[in-house]
């Protein structure tokens, strides 16, 4: 099997057996047939993409298959409290809340976070406000300790800086990496994420690609960026002369904290007894 | 509708022994036949069955339960039992009495039925609990007497115990002594009043003022701290807000659940379904059907246009000014019988939610001062490393970060602070 992972609408479910899916459809029911007729193997999660669901008895709900659910939000500030309705999913499904980050997303991100979500932010290019507003949610997802999920793309940044490891840069958090992920249209065509529109598929190799080594970037920003390795120039896309300022600054704020953290568990190393094993 | 457990707030009798002043139940003489019971039974299991739901929990209680004969439950505990087991569902059964009609008859079937526990209710002091003749001092003597004969016969006794105005006068030391030290109570639990049911002069004057009720809490909590912590006994919500924030597993009562619609229905002698035991007894608007008279419950429930106000509350109020609160994973705005009866609305926050606010606070630094106290090598894992409340999906071995959300831990640098 390749390392490609599909994102396909439900109806296309009997055409992609045998590949890594991701199954979505704006309708739950539709999700619920479709998968329950097939082999769910190769079924990474369900994607639904509305919030407009029964307010009770969702067909997800009473679903007895512990599939992971990706609920992906539109509008966040005016539909986050629909959110409420899909607490009951949280029983049988690990549920994450996927969000763009768009004015008074942080609502969504509070409300999801307190329902037990993980999140995964949407996050494009990002302008001073709505840096603001990741940092807000920065903060939650380092300092409440209400805050008991994962807020991507946060987490797999925090982990990379915590663990001093080389680990995937954001194309590939943000499932937007083409050597890994394809997004296949409701009429069947093939491109990478909805954000990239009809760009064609082997050109958007080679900028992602150049762009993941800085060859393509060297004389912008990114040359010398502290951060390339872990951003691999995700935010050059698709404006290459967006500022990185705001994104550096939470950049670094993560990195702080996971030193921050590095080295309360060293001091307690040095404690007598040291760390558990 | 309800997750893999539906639980139920069960009142096969509406009638009541007693005449408590502040009793938000508005009371009638209906029963439930054991012919009834039945059919309620296989109803509740076909609603499990299209739900996918594997066990039930039957919270059992009135009126006053004891009013029902013990032959009666005996039957019923039967009866229920053959049609799960035919079902190959999982039912528990738990009981909520005033113990004032306890005699050693109901021994029998509080070890078989109920795991030879009963819940309980005394306030302290008692301003409101009275018998039909003779005022609260009679219903005390009463009362301790039962559940001193109940616990010498090996029952668990669990107290709920409504705050009132003189509670407050008296103080957090001598109401926990009260219970602890006069009565050996060791499980209790404190709620706050609302003015339910049929109004009276007692009701009109049951609020407590948010400061008084959070301070009370607030030096309970110290006081529990001090001497019920290191002797184990249970002093809800209390004990459980501290574990919750020591990030231990814990157990919030129904007011602080994202929605309690998600969580319980009750259903009362005559059949009537609703939200709990206020609401079935008291509030006919908000009746969501009557179960001998729907085919099937989730019928009863999917078309109860008084069901949805319940369900979409919690939506309908967190913009107002719940969604700023650090504290919104824990209340969701609270209770809706606590703000129906004392604002007359379902669209409003919990009247106590500064109550709620102060003692979220003061249990967390709580939680934290007993944490940097007993800092040692499993604790100061614990509080590294936290899983997500099992929300984890254990059976995708992906490593990739499309599964990251499924499988990584989270680590919490408030927790470490709290530590620090």
């Amino acid at each position: 099997m390749n390392s490609v992972t599909y994102n396909i609408p439900a109806h296309l479910f009997d055409s992609y057996q045998g590949r890594k899916v991701i199954v979505r459809s704006d309708s739950s029911d539709e999700l619920v047939i479709y998968l329950s007729r097939g082999n769910l193997e190769n079924v990474l999660y369900a994607q639904l993409t509305s919030l407009k669901v029964e307010l009770d008895l969702d067909p997800l709900v009473s679903w007895a298959c512990a599939l992971p659910i990706d609920v992906v939000v539109r509008n966040p500030a005016a539909e986050y409290p629909l959110l409420y309705h899909f607490s009951k999913l949280l029983d049988r499904h690990p549920v994450r809340i996927s969000i763009p980050v768009k004015r008074g997303f942080v609502k969504a991100v509070r409300l999801a976070l307190a329902l037990g979500f993980s999140v995964k932010l949407e996050v494009g290019q990002p302008d001073a406000c709505l840096i603001a507003e990741m940092a807000e949610v920065l903060d939650l997802y380092l300092r409440r300790s209400e805050v008991s999920q994962p807020v991507e793309y946060f987490h797999s940044t925090f982990l990379s800086f915590f663990n001093h490891q080389q680990s995937p840069n954001l194309w590939f958090v943000q499932e937007e990496d083409p050597e890994h992920f394809r997004f296949i249209t409701n009429e069947g065509a093939e491109t990478v994420s909805p954000r990239f529109g009809e760009i064609d598929l082997r050109e958007l190799k080679l900028i992602v690609g150049a762009q993941q080594t800085g060859s393509r970037l060297s004389k912008t920003e990114c040359d010398g960026c502290e951060f390339l390795e872990t951003c691999g120039g995700y935010f050059k896309w698709p404006n290459q002369e967006f500022d990185c300022e705001g994104i550096k600054t939470l950049f670094s704020r993560l990195n702080l904290a996971a030193e921050e953290l590095r080295n309360d568990l060293a001091s307690f190393q040095e404690l007598p007894g040291g760390l558990p094993a | 509708m309800m997750r893999n457990h539906l639980s139920v707030i069960f009142l096969p009798t509406n009638r009541c022994n007693v005449n408590c002043e502040y009793c938000f139940e508005n009371k009638t003489a209906d029963r439930m036949s054991l012919d009834q019971l039945s059919a309620v039974t296989v109803k509740l299991l076909d609603f499990m069955d299209e739900s996918s739901i594997s066990f039930l929990t039957l919270h059992w209680q009135g009126g006053e339960i004891m009013t029902m004969p013990v032959e009666w439950f005996e039957q019923a505990h039967e009866r229920i039992g053959a049609l799960a087991q035919a079902r190959n569902k999982r039912v528990d059964h738990g009981l909520q009495t005033n113990m004032i009609a306890y005699t050693p008859r109901w021994n029998r079937i509080v070890k078989e039925m109920f795991g030879n526990s009963v819940g309980t209710s005394m306030d302290y002091p008692n301003l409101y609990r009275k018998m039909f003749r003779g005022g609260p001092d009679d219903y005390t003597r009463i009362w301790k007497r039962n559940i001193q004969a109940a616990r010498e016969a090996g029952i668990n006794v669990g107290v709920i115990s409504v705050a009132n105005r003189e509670t407050l006068k008296v103080g957090a030391e001598s109401f926990y002594s009260f219970f602890v030290d006069e009565l050996g109570i060791t499980d209790f639990q404190v709620n706050t009043p609302f003015p339910g049911g049929e109004q009276n002069d007692t009701k009109r004057d049951l609020e407590l003022e948010n400061e008084e009720l959070s301070q009370f809490f607030r030096d309970l909590t110290d006081v529990w701290v001090e001497r019920g912590l290191p002797e184990g006994v249970k002093l809800g919500p209390i004990d459980q807000l501290i574990a919750h924030f020591s990030g231990e597993p814990s157990c919030l009562p129904c007011i602080w659940q994202s929605n309690c619609a998600d969580e319980f229905i009750s259903i009362d002698a005559r059949g009537f379904v609703a939200q709990c035991d206020c609401w079935v007894t008291s509030y006919p608007d908000y009746f969501f059907g009557n179960i001998f008279e729907h085919e099937t419950l989730s019928g009863l429930l999917k078309n109860s246009t008084a069901r949805q106000e319940f369900v979409a509350r919690p939506a309908a109020i967190v913009d107002k000014d719940c969604i700023e609160c650090d504290y919104l994973s824990l209340c969701h705005g609270g209770c809706p019988v606590r703000t129906y009866t004392m604002r007359h609305t379902l669209l409003e926050k919990d009247p106590y939610c500064q109550l709620y606010k102060s003692l979220f606070r003061h249990t967390e630094t709580v939680a934290a001062r007993l944490a940097g106290a007993r800092v040692d090598r499993t604790d100061f894992r614990k509080a590294l490393i936290h899983t997500g409340k099992g929300k984890s999906c254990g059976t995708n071995s992906q490593t990739t970060a499309v599964a990251a959300w499924q499988t990584q831990p989270l680590v919490q640098l408030g927790r470490r602070k709290a530590l620090s």
